[in-house]
């Protein structure tokens, strides 16, 4: 065999591969549209689930997957970042900084259901708010945080020495150097991590069962006051996500049109995740941009 | 087009330099003729005393060439300007030792009553001397390659009279005893005079150089 | 003789076990330039870093002796380094513009300085674009991206930034050896304007180089200062053989 034929061969594999991936992923994509487009409607968007009857909707669902990633973004971003820029840039290379690093790859490999029974215990019963947002969102943050620490400081890494120095040798603190020097170089990774962590947010249903919960409470949007349990925007009620709930219809719905709703919220929630990514990436790259003056 | 403004300064200097000492010696070669002829010792002890300051002029100039060939790199038209910088130093100090011999002659002759014939060939070369180390400097500034050529010409005339010179005051001294130191020192003088304009030639020749890049034998 | 600015005495650099400079006395003069050469590895970047002890960024580095600015030991304890990389500031040997536009670059240290007003950053910018012989070259382009200038007009702008915050010495660690040619010269040029305001400290593996630029030079080999005088006696008429051997190229 020559070398024209083994090049030729090995591009092909290549390209089997790569066309592969692409074929799985639109046969998915289109699986869950062409069966959930048909099931949404403005009613079906906007209106609370039914337990026992069909005509259902999934109202409560969506906006409580958008608080939830509200709640746990606060919680994860900043304290994320926080500890990307100490592990990058302050941490000293030693044992103690070798244990953070351990421990924070044992925490990513944990599955998200022992997260979600560890919620149960510390958030949910020893925090005494019962099945709640909150519960949920320091769930999540629990399974994010990893990820977010690791990405945040790769990212700042990724920032070259010769940035620092420069920004050094003009007499700049080190912090004024990490807040207006490294950290707008390292936005479009940190935004490539919380894009992330969102996702995560929307996907992950096994850590919310047992911490934000499987039910909604009836909800009044136009009660806005946050302590009230009716309130939406009160952060200690259960909420049941758009992603538990269909693991939830599915597994025990009494409704006739399980399918229907199931394969309706599927369709929304990877469209959601569609929509949210591409938006971040958008805002993040005109984000740096301003802040680079690049064109 | 990039300046170099500490190069183009150091160079300028060492010209500078150039034509100061150039200056010098053509005073020099006017005054110890003038000594001579009008039998001045003071006048011909200064052209001697004189010599001192270009000689430190000299090693001034040829310093900075030097330090300028070790620290810009020199190329091209700048390294031919200090390489045959140099060699116009040279030629230069070499024009002024000899205008210190006929100040010294000036001195032995002091002592003769002044004898006429010899003095007129010594008048006639002398004026062709001055005009080449005039020119030849003149040449030197302004990179006038015509005036260049045209001094190198004139040292045929001065090689003609010093010729001339020669042979007429061999056969007086044939005839006359009493005069034969007094030619001789006279034949001295021509001889350097002579050699003066030789070195003349080949500043004309390194003008000639630095413009065109080319070696030209011009006697 | 002219003012000492920097001198250095008895430094000692050790990288964990590696003694990188050896009894380091050095005298900077005030509104010279100073050019520091050696083979690589031989100190003279080293002893570059601790006159504004960016080697302090180093894990390892450990100094000995005493640099003293104006007569002050900058090694001393109570020292703030901030201000002292603020007065002794440094151009790298690969241009590194901040990814901002031209305008923000310079005015990045008179703002961290806390000068706030527009129309007083404004000046600042414009002189020191100025200085550095790039005014001409980028005033229709001021809030582009600095990303996009030439090579040599990056150095040149992160001279800039580094005259807007008015250091009182210059150090440049081969400054230009990323550079063509032509925007070495204009660097070489604009050094020579600059040391009328500036002290200049400047390491480079081209010894044409430091014998254009400088009025003094120091040779390094081995972490250890050799030898250190006006630059056409360097360059012509050195007194340690290990100079003549390194000048004239007979050498490594």
């Amino acid at each position: 065999m020559n070398n024209r034929l083994k090049d030729r061969l090995a591009t092909g594999m290549f390209w089997f591969g790569a066309v592969a991936v692409l074929l799985i992923l639109f046969f998915l994509l289109a699986y869950i549209f062409l069966h959930g487009f048909k099931s949404i409607s403005w009613h079906f968007l906007t209106s609370p689930p039914e337990t026992i009857r069909a005509g259902g909707g999934i109202g409560p669902q969506i906006f409580n997957s958008f608080y939830l990633l509200f709640l746990t973004m606060a919680i994860t971003t900043p304290v994320g970042i926080m500890a990307g820029i100490y592990l990058a840039e302050y941490a000293r290379r030693n044992n103690i900084t070798e244990a953070i690093r351990l421990s924070i790859e044992t925490l990513t490999s944990l599955p998200s259901i022992v997260i979600g029974l560890f919620g149960l215990l510390i958030f949910v019963n020893k925090t005494g708010w019962g099945y709640s947002l909150m519960a949920g969102a320091l769930a999540i943050s629990v399974i994010n945080l990893p990820f977010m620490v690791r990405i945040s400081e790769e990212a700042i890494r990724d920032v070259s020495d010769e940035m620092r120095e420069a920004s050094l040798a003009l007499g700049a603190s080190h912090w004024q150097t990490i807040w207006r020097i490294v950290l707008p170089s390292a936005l479009p990774g940190l935004i490539t991590g919380g894009i992330i962590a969102a996702g995560r947010v929307f996907g992950e249903a096994a850590a919310l069962l047992y911490t934000a919960g499987m039910s909604s409470p009836a909800l009044n949007f136009q009660n806005l006051d946050i302590t009230s349990s009716t309130s939406p925007l009160s952060p200690f009620r259960p909420a049941e996500t758009l992603a538990v709930h269909i693991w939830k219809v599915n597994s025990e719905g009494l409704i006739p049109d399980v399918r229907q709703v199931a394969d309706g919220a599927s369709a929304f929630l990877v469209l959601t995740v569609l929509v949210f990514n591409i938006t971040a990436r958008w805002a993040g790259r005109y984000i740096h941009r301003r802040l680079t003056s690049s064109q | 087009m990039v300046s170099r403004n500490v190069y183009d300064k150091a160079i300028k200097e060492i010209q500078n330099g150039i034509l100061r000492m150039g200056g010098l010696v053509e005073q020099a070669v006017n005054n110890s003729v003038q000594a001579l002829l009008k039998a001045d010792t003071a006048a011909a002890s200064r052209v001697i005393a004189g010599d001192d300051l270009i000689d430190q002029l000299f090693s001034e100039t040829e310093d900075k060439c030097v330090k300028l060939v070790a620290t810009q790199q020199p190329m091209a038209k700048d390294l031919r300007i200090i390489m045959t910088g140099i060699k116009i130093l040279v030629n230069l100090e070499r024009m002024a030792d000899y205008t210190v011999d006929i100040a010294r002659a000036t001195m032995e002759l002091s002592v003769y009553p002044v004898n006429v014939k010899p003095f007129e060939y010594i008048q006639k070369m002398a004026f062709f001397v001055q005009r080449m180390v005039k020119d030849g400097l003149d040449a030197y500034v302004h990179g006038d390659i015509e005036k260049a050529g045209a001094m190198c010409r004139m040292d045929d005339e001065v090689d003609k009279l010093f010729s001339e010179a020669f042979k007429e005051l061999i056969e007086r001294m044939k005839v006359d005893p009493d005069v034969v130191a007094q030619y001789a020192y006279s034949l001295f003088v021509g001889r350097y005079l002579e050699r003066i304009a030789d070195h003349a030639t080949n500043i004309g020749e390194e003008v000639i150089y630095i413009a065109t890049g080319e070696r030209k034998e011009l006697n | 003789m002219s003012k000492v600015k920097v001198f250095a005495k008895d430094l000692n650099l050790y990288y964990k076990d590696f003694h990188a400079l050896k009894n380091a006395n050095l005298d900077i003069q005030a509104n010279k330039i100073t050019a520091l050469i050696g083979p690589s590895g031989c100190g003279k970047s080293t002893f570059l870093r601790t006159l504004n002890r960016m080697n302090d960024l180093i894990e390892g580095v450990r100094v000995e002796g005493a640099v003293c600015l104006d007569g002050q030991d900058i090694y001393d304890p109570k020292i703030d380094v901030v201000n002292l990389r603020k007065r002794v500031g440094m151009v790298f040997q690969k241009p590194n513009p901040f990814p901002m536009s031209v305008y923000d670059n310079v005015a990045y240290g008179p703002r961290i300085h806390g000068i706030k007003k527009k129309q007083q950053l404004d000046e600042i910018v414009e002189l020191s674009l100025h200085s550095a012989a790039l005014l001409d070259e980028v005033k229709d382009r001021l809030y582009k991206s600095a990303l996009g200038l030439s090579g040599g007009q990056q150095q040149r702008l992160c001279i800039a930034r580094l005259l807007a915050v008015e250091p009182e010495v210059v150090l440049m660690d081969e400054p230009s050896s990323a550079l063509d040619p032509i925007s070495t010269l204009k660097i070489e040029e604009l050094i020579q304007v600059l040391k009328q305001e500036y002290t200049i400290v400047i390491v480079t593996h081209n010894m044409q180089q430091a014998a254009r630029v400088s009025d003094l030079t120091a040779f390094f080999l081995m972490g250890e200062l050799v030898e250190y005088g006006v630059t056409t006696d360097i360059f012509t008429n050195p007194n340690d053989k290990r100079t003549e051997d390194y000048i004239t190229g007979r050498f490594g």
